[in-house]
């Protein structure tokens, strides 16, 4: 964006869409497994999520535009997570949370865990840890931000 | 002609606390049959568990019941302590009891603000949230983990306690016992809490028993069983606390019980934290370097009382350096059996109350 | 009347039971007479044949009771008709280790879908063969070896 002498902003309407859609995300309470307490003390009030505009947890995919993906996926779970991820309306992104989501983590060894949920669905950005702390998580979420601030210059 | 309606509730929905599936037949608005899917988290904790060493099975029985990580640490520990046949040291002990109880504390807390959240009281969420935060700032001291702390290990903790976690402690109870009574008042003084629970949920105790219940849902059927007091470990036969029970048997007595619990536990902490002796805190014989190198032999079944009821660990050595088998006694597994008998001619608004009362968590379900 | 085999003690100063598997209905509904409900069922793979052990918990006496019994055929007779909890606890149990209890009305698997091949905590039980599962919009589950029909 360019800055106008008279407090006035030029930009494209690409440019201003995504800002608008990078500062107003709702994710999807796609809460699996541990992780999904670390999403939820994230959402409250010690380290609240909503100072980067992603304060309204939905619970309706259809509501949403971010799916946190918060804990080990199963094979049993996939399926499901992927039909709720094509429940999303565009533009969509993903987060996976987590070194299950990432690559099946302490579970590799099993049977019925998923080697990493990008598998299944596209995924924009990792956060390693296990869990995550709710700082590495809104880290991530502002990752995801500058990764829409910057896609048409892509 | 009665007509039925199904509904599938899950597996991701908000109110089912984790990835759970129930079907619902119901009759206009009352519940006739609840069918439970479970397995969305089978994530093969106790087949993992054979292929490791004893040691390295800490980090799976960490993930079962993931808000409550401390006490299924101890079950494992207790289990296989015994099947080495090894001594833990009297600090150890009781640095566990304390981080035991305070992750009690802990994970009832993240109970209460969920079971909140399913009635769409959002304010006692954030001040729960608050309140685990400090605890889990004291976890972080003391063992560098957040949530899934990996704090206990074999023959001892993994770090001894310093003055500071002391204080640190010390502090936290003294900001926490006011504003506990502050979160019990938020949930008390709303009328619509009140008639959401009172006589919601109803849980005979010969149901009880005979589905295998335990914790806060057998207590709230008015049956005084704690593993704490049936069959102490640590040092909880040297401690004064009081096991409540409640004779309401619906969701607000198990409420009320919870909490009442959960002042028990800030007593236990109380009295523990003096009588933490000097000493070592770790056996020598489990030295860290020598921590794969343990052998296991025979059989052992252990219990603790974990945040939902008993949480029993069956470990079978064959003289190597890995468990032959490991199995869980989940408690959240037998409290959720119970829901469908609990929730029949109750209107479907009310089953979500009933599981948020019941108060599972997935992980240690499916394990 | 049943038969007790022999008697020892787990490390947890536990009394383990050792009965013949066709006397564990009569001996349980003794126990259940005198007070004791079921606490868990583990099946315990030792290769040529399998352990299935027993919990059994009195509230009053606070005694706790390992009762096991073998069985070379994978099939045991059902706890079903004395306490409700054996109901998901056999079902774990089949579902995991395989083992066939008679006279459960309902025993299909618990934690993974119906089609699933093998009983995975069996020591045969192969774990580099995987297993894939998808869903069709019925929402009905389907199992298979090859990976492409997997998501």
């Amino acid at each position: 964006m360019k800055n106008g002498d008279l407090g006035i902003k030029t930009t494209t309407i690409e440019k201003a869409l995504e800002w608008g859609s990078a500062n107003s995300l709702w994710p999807l309470t796609m809460g699996l497994a541990c992780c999904a307490i670390e999403m939820m003390a994230t959402q409250a009030a010690d380290l609240d999520i909503a100072r980067f505009g992603s304060e309204i947890f939905r619970n309706s995919p259809r509501q949403s535009d971010l799916m946190i993906v918060a804990g080990t996926t199963t094979k049993r779970m996939a399926p499901r997570v992927k039909r709720v991820y094509e429940e999303m309306p565009y533009p969509k992104y993903v987060i996976a949370m987590g070194v299950c989501v990432i690559q099946g983590g302490p579970y590799v060894d099993g049977y019925s865990v998923v080697m990493g949920v990008d598998k299944v669905v596209p995924v924009d950005v990792y956060i390693p840890g296990c869990p995550p702390s709710p700082q590495a998580l809104t880290y991530g979420i502002m990752t995801l931000q500058k990764k829409i601030k910057h896609e048409t210059d892509r | 002609m009665a007509h039925y309606t199904e509904l599938n509730i899950g597996p991701i929905h908000p109110a089912v606390h984790g990835i759970l599936k129930f079907k619902v037949k119901l009759q206009e608005e009352i519940i006739e049959d609840v069918e439970i899917t479970l397995g969305f988290l089978h994530r093969n904790a106790e087949k993992i568990c054979e292929l490791n060493y004893y040691a390295d099975n800490m980090v799976y029985f960490d993930r079962m019941d993931y808000i409550d990580a401390m006490n299924m640490e101890l079950g494992y520990l207790t289990a296989v302590e015994k099947l080495m046949d090894m001594e833990v040291p009297e600090r150890a002990q009781w640095i566990r009891m304390i981080m035991a109880e305070l992750n009690r504390l802990a994970a009832r807390l993240v109970g209460l603000g969920a079971f909140g959240l399913d009635m769409g009281m959002l304010t006692p969420f954030f001040h729960c949230f608050i309140e685990r935060e400090k605890i889990q700032k004291i976890f972080v001291e003391a063992s560098g983990g957040r949530q899934e702390v990996n704090y206990m290990s074999i023959g001892g903790v993994y770090q001894d306690f310093n003055d500071q976690i002391i204080n640190d402690i010390r502090e936290f109870l003294k900001e926490f016992k006011p504003y506990l009574e502050d979160i019990y008042g938020m949930f008390m003084h709303s009328e619509i809490f009140w008639q959401r629970n009172d006589g919601i949920g109803i849980l005979e105790p010969d149901v009880a028993l005979d589905y295998g219940v335990t914790g806060p849902l057998l207590r709230g059927s008015g049956i005084a069983y704690d593993v704490r007091k049936d069959a102490p470990y640590l040092f909880y036969d040297k401690v004064n606390f009081n096991i409540p029970i409640s004779h309401k048997k619906d969701n607000m007595g198990r409420f009320i019980l919870k909490v009442e619990e959960m002042r028990q536990s800030i007593r236990i902490i109380e009295q523990s934290i003096d009588k933490i002796p000097d000493g070592p805190y770790f056996n020598n014989k489990a030295k860290k370097s020598m921590m794969l190198r343990l052998k296991g032999d025979g059989e052992v079944f252990s219990r603790v009382e974990s945040e939902n009821g008993e949480f029993g660990v069956y470990v079978r050595g064959n003289g190597t350096f890995k468990p032959w088998r490991v199995h869980v006694r989940s408690p959240a597994f037998k409290n959720i059996s119970v829901v469908p008998v609990m929730a029949k001619g109750m209107m479907i608004a009310d089953l979500i109350v009933i599981i948020g009362s019941v108060d599972t968590v997935i992980g240690e379900i499916d394990r | 009347m049943y038969k007790i085999i022999s008697e020892s003690e787990d490390k947890n100063k536990i009394k383990i039971i050792n009965i013949d598997k066709n006397d564990l209905i009569e001996f349980m509904e003794d126990y259940k007479s005198k007070g004791y409900y079921l606490s868990s069922i583990t099946g315990v793979d030792m290769q040529d044949h399998l352990e299935v052990i027993y919990h059994i918990h009195n509230y009053d006496t606070h005694e706790y009771i390992e009762v096991k019994i073998l069985t070379t055929d994978d099939k045991v007779p059902s706890l079903t008709k004395l306490w409700k909890a054996a109901k998901g606890d056999e079902r774990e149990q089949y579902d995991l280790m395989g083992i066939i209890f008679e006279g459960h009305e309902n025993l299909r698997r618990i934690v993974l879908p119906d089609e699933w091949v093998g009983h995975p905590l069996r020591k045969s039980y192969d774990l580099k063969k995987v297993q894939y599962i998808n869903m069709d919009s019925e929402g009905k589950e389907h199992v298979s070896y090859n990976e492409n029909e997997g998501w």
